[in-house]
């Protein structure tokens, strides 16, 4: 995670009473080109997860043999707002260029 | 290995970097060609050559027929790659051959077919025949321009297609364009710029770079030369770029996912229903936006259904998507494969049932590649995942419904609107469900159908705007409207005078087309009057009190059988529901002319059916100022009165109960084709009303003179027609059957109606509409009363025209000062109206005094009020008027 990224995923969880991890998957928004989204979800027992600063992240392992690893920024300006997440190993030639919310 | 470079200002070049990237046959996995990776500097370059081209106007100012004549050149050096296109497409994107065969043919026919239809049914140029602004004649017209420097970005799915439906409007309407094609799949995008070049398409026009979208588009969103952002993909990366793109306010259109349902009913034919959902979810191995990957089924025939669904997906062949016997090839990536397995797993573990498919193939004879079966998902309900996110794979979630008003429940649940279909035998039903379905295209007993002349595009967050079809044109240019004052005169503009204390119109202009018979006897050139007319079925509107009197039968006799009907049922201040009730019942009787025989209110009521049986609909439809292009119903005025003038004039006073007020119609097409003003018809008018009416007249024509909008022809009208009125009144009410003087009274009507239809009325007139909307006083009345003092009133603005009035009433004004010989006209008139006895205050036409105030605040706002001599902007000074005449 970049720097103050866990302060605004903490931040967006604490009117929730959610307990459940953030799972890094692909998602699909529409005509060509998957995307890395966060969506709080359960874990799966074959899951890799990850805790960091009190955040506890999964991904399934095809999806990291597929990526690789995944940074985390957020974004606050007008013209984009949310969530980037990039990968070593980019999903596709958007990589990092749309800004996403956590799903629930 | 092939090498493809970028295409930039006519030169095939690499990318300043140096940088090159590999692109793949996805269905081995092999690298088949390296192509130059654009950075930044490259579409800054791009950028510029297009701009320079754009502005440069060596292809913006070509007419859109020689630029079709261009772009067919174009589509002619497309057919000449046409071989290479289609096999380099198929191996670069999967695409099976036998449908990337048909692409050079597809898009050459697009190519053509947009650039006739720009060059030959575009409307470039295009009168607004009424502007609907009735202060500021002028010719108005709009033309269409391109917006500028266009840029395109395509998706891997039909790389060499979408490019295509980027390419063609861009150009056609005269715009430049820098084409990014997906990175993927960049090969054909830089085959089509060599037939660009080939073709003579001059430099700039047409750019291609290509390279990763996430360092490329930021630059091509952001920049300042670019206009317009035409994007097919996802719907994160689309409204990204909209959300770039504003921050210089660039038109955008977008193109992005889709979920669409494909609705199959109880009465689908059911073999066509399993292929059209084959098809709309297995075509290009579900890699279409518009994939109609919700199959929402009937349960009456569900389960017959899934079962031959399943077995005709379980007969599609996935192969190498050059063998010609494949029907799907490889998915485009390893990372959409892991997409599709991602989802597939999902819906395993939302409950669904996995029916068929689910799982990798291996190609026949190949190696690699990135295969799948195609799968289906039974007993999904719409809120789980796969049905709600698209999934761009050979996926199918089937969903069942029992009614129709389900159906259209379930496939309006979505943040998407692309496309859709209903399977049905009955049309009608089909249609009926496809109407409520908010998505851009609904297919039935079809899918996956693309034409040229039809707009595709999406609702909701499916997208913006449209591509194919005139629409796109539309799409790539901008609209300037150029109005052209009729009148360029700074003492005729009415708008600029609000800044000036100089507040009358100058400049006017004058049409009065009516024709106008009379003398005794006059009624017989009726007959003669309907033929002129070319009609042969004329119905008389009239009022009670005229039928009693016997002069609607005249008319009827004069008619003979070009008499079809008769409506009697007018009241005095008609109403919407009157027009309409003559309406229908010229409508029902198919008359092709209307009589009106009567005031004030019948001729009004006759304008206002003349122009609802034309147009159609209820009279509350029609109430506009200046909006008729065409001639409407004919229309023959027999008055019988001589007052308000409607035989000749541009309005129709007519009561609305909603309003709670009187509103208009004007417009010079209302104005009646004939006036028949034959003194027989006035004779048996009593007294009260004969002066009433009169004085109407009088008020019509001193208006016109003190008005803003008052013109030389107009005084000219009004002075004779208050002569008239003042040497013929007296003579009238000494003896009604004065025919010489009944005709003058009418002559002095119509001429007064001429007056101020083109000059406009002024403050009387609005006090009076108030004084009849809230106490039902009759108009002529109301006007009389309050006549002098409006006068007096408007002296210092107008006394030069009361002067003149003061002449016209008889009065000797030598040795007077303009300003007394005005006021003498105020004198002049009030004796003559107790020399007829009209009555002279409101207090005895039953106004009560307390309600003066409010009447005041009324008749401010009346649209007369505006072209008032004197300016009238505050109420106080309107109810002092009152006040006086109490």
């Amino acid at each position: 995670m970049e720097p103050g990224v866990s302060q605004v995923i903490k931040s967006l969880l604490a009117d929730t009473d959610i307990q459940r991890p953030i799972r890094i998957e692909l998602n699909f928004s529409g005509c060509c080109d998957s995307a890395l989204c966060l969506r709080i979800d359960a874990v799966s027992n074959s899951d890799l997860s990850l805790e960091s600063d009190g955040l506890i992240f999964v991904i399934d392992p095809a999806t990291y043999r597929l990526v690789g690893e995944v940074t985390i920024s957020y974004v606050d300006r007008p013209s984009r707002k949310g969530f980037v997440l990039k990968s070593s190993k980019p999903i596709g030639e958007w990589d990092g260029f749309g800004a996403s919310s956590i799903k629930f | 290995m092939e090498q493809y470079k970028l295409f930039i200002d006519g030169e095939f070049v690499d990318a300043a970097s140096g940088n090159t990237f590999e692109t793949i046959d996805p269905g081995t996995e092999a690298p088949i060609a390296t192509v130059a990776q654009a950075g930044k500097s490259d579409a800054e370059n791009a950028i510029a050559a297009a701009r320079k081209a754009f502005d440069k106007g060596e292809w913006s100012g070509l007419t859109p027929a020689a630029r079709m004549a261009k772009i067919q050149d174009f589509a002619d050096q497309i057919a000449q790659q046409g071989l290479r296109l289609a096999t380099t497409e198929s191996m670069n994107t999967g695409q099976v051959i036998s449908l990337a065969k048909f692409m050079p043919l597809v898009s050459i026919t697009f190519l053509r077919n947009l650039s006739l239809a720009a060059a030959t049914k575009f409307p470039w140029e295009e009168e607004i025949p009424v502007s609907g602004n009735a202060f500021a004649p002028a010719r108005e017209y709009i033309r269409r321009e391109p917006i500028g420097v266009c840029v395109g970005i395509a998706p891997w799915n039909y790389p060499m297609y979408i490019a295509i439906w980027k390419i063609t409007p861009a150009l056609c309407m005269g715009n430049t364009i820098v084409l990014k094609p997906a990175s993927y799949t960049p090969l054909t995008a830089i085959i089509m710029a060599e037939a660009a070049k080939a073709a003579g398409i001059p430099d700039g026009v047409f750019n291609v770079i290509a390279g990763p979208g996430g360092e490329l588009g930021e630059i091509l969103c952001t920049h300042p030369d670019v206009d317009k952002i035409a994007f097919t993909g996802s719907t994160e990366v689309g409204r990204q770029i909209m959300s770039l793109a504003s921050g210089t306010v660039k038109k955008v259109t977008l193109e992005l996912g889709g979920k669409s349902a494909n609705i199959i009913l109880d009465d689908a034919d059911m073999d066509l229903a399993v292929d059209g959902a084959t098809f709309g979810n297995f075509f290009h191995q579900g890699q279409v936006c518009s994939s109609g990957s919700r199959v929402l089924v009937s349960s009456k025939i569900y389960d017959e259904f899934l079962e031959k669904m399943k077995k005709r997906a379980e007969s599609l062949r996935v192969g190498y998507q050059l063998d010609p016997i494949s029907h799907m090839g490889p998915l485009i990536s390893k990372q959409q494969l892991a997409t599709v397995e991602n989802y597939v797993k999902i819906g395993k573990d939302e409950g669904a049932e996995l029916i068929t498919g689910g799982k990798r193939v291996e190609a026949t004879g190949i190696k690699g590649g990135y295969y799948y079966a195609p799968t289906i998902f039974a007993n999904v309900n719409n809120k789980m995942r796969i049905a709600q996110e698209e999934i761009f794979g050979p996926v199918a979630s089937i969903i069942k419904f029992d009614s129709d008003e389900e159906a259209v429940e379930i496939a309006n649940d979505s943040i998407y609107g692309l496309a859709g279909g209903v399977f049905s035998t009955n049309t009608a039903r089909a249609e009926r469900i496809a109407h409520q379905v908010r998505t851009g295209t609904m297919y039935i007993n079809n899918y996956h159908i693309f034409s040229d002349y039809c707009p595709f595009g999406g609702y909701k967050q499916s997208g913006l705007g449209r591509e194919f079809g005139l629409e796109s044109l539309h799409e790539y240019t901008q609209v300037k409207r150029i109005h052209v004052n009729s009148m360029a005169d700074a003492k005729t503009n009415m708008n600029f005078q609000l800044l000036s204390d100089y507040k009358k119109v100058d400049g006017f202009g004058y049409n009065c087309p009516t024709g106008v018979v009379a003398g005794h006897g006059a009624l017989a050139s009726i007959s003669k009057a309907v033929v002129d007319l070319g009609c042969r079925r004329a119905l008389i509107l009239t009022d009670p009190g005229v039928k009693k009197a016997g002069l609607a039968e005249l008319v009827k006799n004069a008619l003979a059988d070009f008499y079809v009907g008769m409506y009697d049922n007018i009241p005095s201040d008609p109403d919407l529901e009157t027009v309409d009730a003559a309406t229908a019942v010229a409508s029902e009787l198919k008359a092709d002319c209307i009589v009106s025989v009567g005031g004030g209110s019948v001729m009004d009521t006759a304008k206002g059916a003349c122009v609802t049986l034309k147009s159609g609909g209820k009279a509350n439809d029609h109430l506009n100022f200046l909006v008729l292009t065409e001639p409407q119903t004919p229309h023959i005025a027999v008055p019988t009165t001589a007052g308000t003038g409607s035989e000749v004039t541009n309005v129709a006073v007519l009561t609305s109960k909603s309003a709670g007020r009187k509103l208009f119609i004007v417009d010079r097409r209302i104005m009646p084709d004939v006036a028949i003003l034959d003194p027989r018809f006035t004779m048996s008018l009593p007294k009260e009303m004969t002066v009433s009416t009169a004085m109407d007249a009088m008020t019509h024509a001193i208006e016109a003179m003190t008005s803003t909008m008052a013109n030389p022809i107009c005084d000219g009208m009004a002075l004779q027609a208050i002569r008239l009125i003042n040497e013929n009144l007296p003579l009238v009410v000494a003896d009604g059957k004065n025919e010489k003087a009944r005709l003058n009274m009418q002559i002095a009507a119509t001429m007064a109606g001429w007056a101020f239809t083109i000059a406009q009325v002024g403050l009387a007139h609005g006090m009076a509409h108030t004084l009849g909307a809230l106490h039902h006083v009759p108009h002529g009345v109301a006007c009389g009363i309050v006549l002098p003092k409006v006068m007096r009133y408007n002296v210092d603005h107008s006394a030069d025209k009361l002067a003149n009035v003061a002449q016209a009433l008889g009065v000797n004004t030598s040795g007077m000062t303009q300003h007394d010989a005005a006021l003498a006209a105020a004198d002049a008139v009030e004796a003559l109206m107790k020399k007829v006895g009209h009555p002279m205050q409101l207090r005895e036409v039953g106004v009560p005094e307390e309600n003066l105030p409010i009447c005041a605040f009324h008749a401010i706002a009346d649209t007369a009020v505006l072209f008032n001599g004197r300016p009238v902007n505050d109420p106080n000074e309107v109810l002092q008027l009152y006040t006086q005449v109490y």
